[in-house]
């Protein structure tokens, strides 16, 4: 008896050493590349062209942040960029909750028309210039709601809510029905709390959509003032980039390089992501297993 | 039940279609009303005047509202802040809404009828420009009506070069360089054959024109200096560095056949030769592997810190930064042009430099509100008094003629041009606004160019012939010539990388012989066909023989 139990116990050690060792070489793969990013975006244009370190920096330098933030418009970048994604995320998950949550009800009519349209919409979309005509024709060119109401649905954030929805007890509709609640009521204080863990799933899968997406502002916004932070730091290393490139009779001094912007960008856009993945990521994990395990 | 849901989604699909199909249909109405649009009048405004540009004599008092998309995601779209675009605001009384963008971009603007008054692209052989009659104005048009000034400031071969089919041109390009201005001397080389002249002094200035003296001077250097890589050239990445058409140039390999036809290049045999010499170079250890995988990165790195002993440098303006860097900090090591690798059959080199067609190229559109000032613009930009503008602003408030009739900037300018450079680009802007921008007019000053790279343009003086012929003498884009192309050059770049790596002869003769099978393979003789089609309608428009 007790030696299996040592036996048992040896196993589990060994899977658990095998197992730590793994992960911590896959940590090191993943936080050195990144530490380096880091580090390097901390350093002079000069230590950066040179190169050759990994851990520590030669040459401790701001000048590529300087260079970033030199742009007086960055912070009204940023608040668009906030803006956009909190409007963007909350409008967007309680839109697909509404509608995730009528299709769930089975005596919904044209149910089946419904789901396969949407189906349909997963497969086949219109194209890039048709949207372009549809976004014009809406009067969205150039506004900062078409970074809100295209982002609205999204078909396979339904279906995700859709099936978590059918797992909550029909009676417990039904009791609250009898209670004399509405189907406002009964989405708004017992749906959607009992879904927390999927909401914030989608939350954060479509929040860091938001956060990333440049190619919105890039084919429908001409005017600055509605530029998010993501299109205002592409035209920064692209112009970096060409500022190398007509290197011409210029100065010989080199405080940052294209390499260094572009890195100093990397870390100012990831990092809000960074940070707010911890607080989210609980509810991620669950929301997660949940759709996993069907009883 | 499925079977079912397959009936219900096939009539679903159906319907959907029938929908789609109505709505598009519907959709391209009452966009292509504008092609037979009547040149507006300027009745009122001005009486046009041969002698004086329409900008000068516009009694418009409104300021006009242009807008101008650029296809370049990194134009800086600031105008009236800075010192250059203020002036143009002023002078013209115009206000430009710059939109920028990618070919994306370009596309959405095109396909939704959102035509700005200016329109500027970067590839003068795309579709947007072969079709440009049917969205912009022909620029004679709008000249003889508007601005008949403009036919001064434009230059003639420019012109003749982008007619289209009906006779008009619609574009007019920057950094054209025209037969002129190749004669004028003013347009300096860009290609050299450089080595540091510390190394250059130790192995006692030998001649390296053969490949026999080649060979032997890269071995002393490397005996002399073990650290140094004997021979490097600019970054091959998906193309061929400096050792395809550059090279070529440099040994002054022949631009057509006997008679007028496209010839190819890579096969030359004066060229193999000197591919054969670079491949023995390399066997002996004289060209670093990493030179065939470095990046434009790397390579600058290595031009900077003074890596290469000699190079076959392409773009000496794009280097002159990196390049300045190592003379300022290792003096009388700086690197220096000299004649270096020669044609072994007594050809003289060629040097290739920016041609007829230019860089970015610019049309009024057929949506333009106002056309005459859209033209006046483009009279102003052109003209001397534009030109010295957009390079060196305002004489007396950032640049003097100096005694030598030489456009010198004023020290504080000049100091901020290299302490400062962003205050400068923010503030004065000048070198960056260069729509219509020439190379011309770097001859006008001598703080143009960079003092690393002065010597080299000094040395390729007289080494320069144009390459017009063959400027966009490819086949159209989407045909399968042109598909047959890309592959063939693809081949060639790696082609070219494996011959001068090969271990043996053997290998070298077998690498190329599977690129003259791929090239029969290929449809070579077809695009041979195209291209000399194309280099005879270029002579015709240039009025070459």
């Amino acid at each position: 008896m007790n030696r299996t139990v040592a036996k048992e116990d040896l196993d589990s050690r060994i899977f658990n050493t095998i197992n730590i060792i793994l992960l911590c070489i896959c940590t090191v793969i993943i936080v050195v590349p990144l530490w380096n990013v880091v580090i390097s975006s901390l350093s002079s244009g000069k230590a950066l062209a040179e190169g050759g370190f990994i851990f520590w920096s030669k040459d401790f330098s701001l000048e590529n942040y300087r260079a970033v933030f030199n742009d007086e418009t960055i912070g009204l970048a940023f608040l668009v960029s906030i803006a956009k994604t909190f409007i963007g995320v909350i409008t967007h998950v309680f839109f697909c909750a509404m509608i995730g949550y009528g299709l769930s009800k089975k005596y919904i009519r044209g149910r089946k028309l419904y789901v396969a349209m949407g189906v349909i919409t997963m497969f086949f979309s219109g194209g890039m210039i048709p949207t372009y005509l549809l976004i014009k024709s809406l009067g969205l060119l150039n506004s900062f709601w078409v970074y809100i109401i295209p982002a609205l649905f999204s078909y396979y954030d339904v279906v995700i809510l859709m099936n978590f929805f059918r797992n909550v007890p029909d009676s417990l509709e039904e009791s609250a029905k009898i209670d004399g609640a509405g189907d406002w009521r009964i989405f708004l204080k017992i749906f959607i709390p009992l879904s927390m863990p999927a909401m914030a799933t989608i939350a954060l899968f479509n929040g860091v959509g938001q956060w990333n997406d440049f190619m919105t502002t890039k084919l429908y916004i001409t005017d600055q003032a509605l530029y998010p932070l993501q299109m205002k730091l592409y035209e920064i290393i692209v112009q970096s980039q060409t500022q190398a490139m007509q290197n011409v009779g210029g100065s010989a001094i080199i405080e940052t390089t294209t390499k260094g912007v572009q890195l100093a960008t990397i870390v100012i856009t990831t990092l809000p992501i960074v940070v707010m993945y911890p607080i989210l990521q609980r509810y991620f994990i669950s929301g997660m297993m949940m759709g996993a395990v069907k009883e | 039940m499925n079977k079912a849901f397959g009936k219900k989604g096939l009539k679903l699909c159906t319907a959907l279609m029938a929908v789609v199909l109505v709505f598009t249909g519907c959709g391209s109405k009452g966009n292509s009303d504008s092609s037979s649009k009547e040149l507006s009048s300027i009745e009122g405004r001005y009486t046009i005047d041969p002698e004086t540009p329409a900008w000068k004599l516009d009694k418009k008092e409104e300021t006009t509202d242009l807008t101008w998309y650029v296809n370049a995601d990194w134009w800086n779209t600031d105008f009236g802040k800075d010192l250059v675009t203020k002036k143009i605001k002023e002078d013209l009384n115009i206000n430009i809404k710059f939109i920028k963008g990618d070919d994306t971009k370009l596309n959405t603007i095109f396909a939704g009828g959102e035509m700005p008054d200016l329109l500027t692209v970067l590839d003068s052989n795309s579709p947007v420009v072969q079709k440009a009659s049917t969205w912009a104005l022909p620029l004679n048009d709008l000249a003889d009506k508007y601005d008949p000034y403009f036919n001064k400031v434009a230059a003639k071969d420019t012109m003749n070069w982008f007619q289209l089919a009906d006779g008009k041109t619609y574009g007019y390009p920057n950094y054209s360089n025209t037969q002129n201005d190749y004669d004028s001397g003013n347009i300096p080389a860009k290609t050299a054959f450089v080595i540091r002249k510390d190394v250059y002094e130790a192995i006692g200035k030998p001649t390296i024109g053969t490949p026999e003296e080649f060979k032997s001077a890269m071995q002393q250097i490397k005996k002399e200096f073990p650290e140094m890589i004997p021979f490097g050239f600019n970054s091959i990445g998906k193309g061929t560095g400096s050792l395809g058409d550059v090279l070529q140039d440099f040994i002054g390999v022949p631009m057509e056949t006997e008679n007028g036809e496209f010839y190819n290049r890579n096969l030359d045999e004066d060229y193999l030769a000197w591919l054969k010499t670079l491949n023995e170079v390399y066997r002996n250890g004289d060209i670093s592997d990493d030179s065939f995988a470095d990046d434009g990165t790397a390579f600058e790195e290595k031009v900077k810190s003074g890596k290469y002993a000699t190079m076959l440098l392409d773009g000496t303006p794009q280097q002159s930064g990196n390049l300045q860097i190592f003379m300022t900090a290792n003096p009388g090591k700086e690197y220096i042009a000299i004649d270096g690798p020669q044609s072994t059959v007594g050809h003289e080199p060629t040097l290739n430099q920016s041609g007829i067609t230019g860089w970015m190229i610019s049309f009024i559109t057929k949506k333009a509100k106002d056309p005459a000032k859209a033209i006046q613009v483009y009279t102003y930009l052109l003209s001397e008094e534009g030109q010295k503008l957009m390079n060196y602003g305002i004489e007396g408030e950032t640049y003097k003629v100096n005694e030598a009739g030489k456009i010198e900037f004023l020290p504080e300018i000049k100091d901020l041009q290299l302490n400062n450079a962003d205050k400068f680009k923010k503030e004065y802007r000048m070198g960056e606004f260069m729509f219509f921008g020439h190379d011309r007019d770097k001859a006008l000053s001598n703080d143009a160019f960079a003092e690393s790279i002065k010597q080299m343009q000094e040395w390729g003086k007289g080494k320069m012939k144009p390459h017009f012929i063959l400027e966009n003498i490819n086949p159209a884009q989407g045909t399968p010539e042109a598909r047959s192309l890309t592959a063939i050059d693809t081949t060639w770049n790696t082609s070219l990388v494996s011959m001068i790596r090969s271990k043996d002869d053997a290998t070298f003769d077998s690498s190329l012989a599977a690129y003259k099978a791929f090239l029969n393979d290929n449809n070579w003789d077809k695009i041979v066909e195209v291209r000399s089609e194309k280099m005879k309608n270029n002579k015709e428009k240039l009025g070459l023989k």
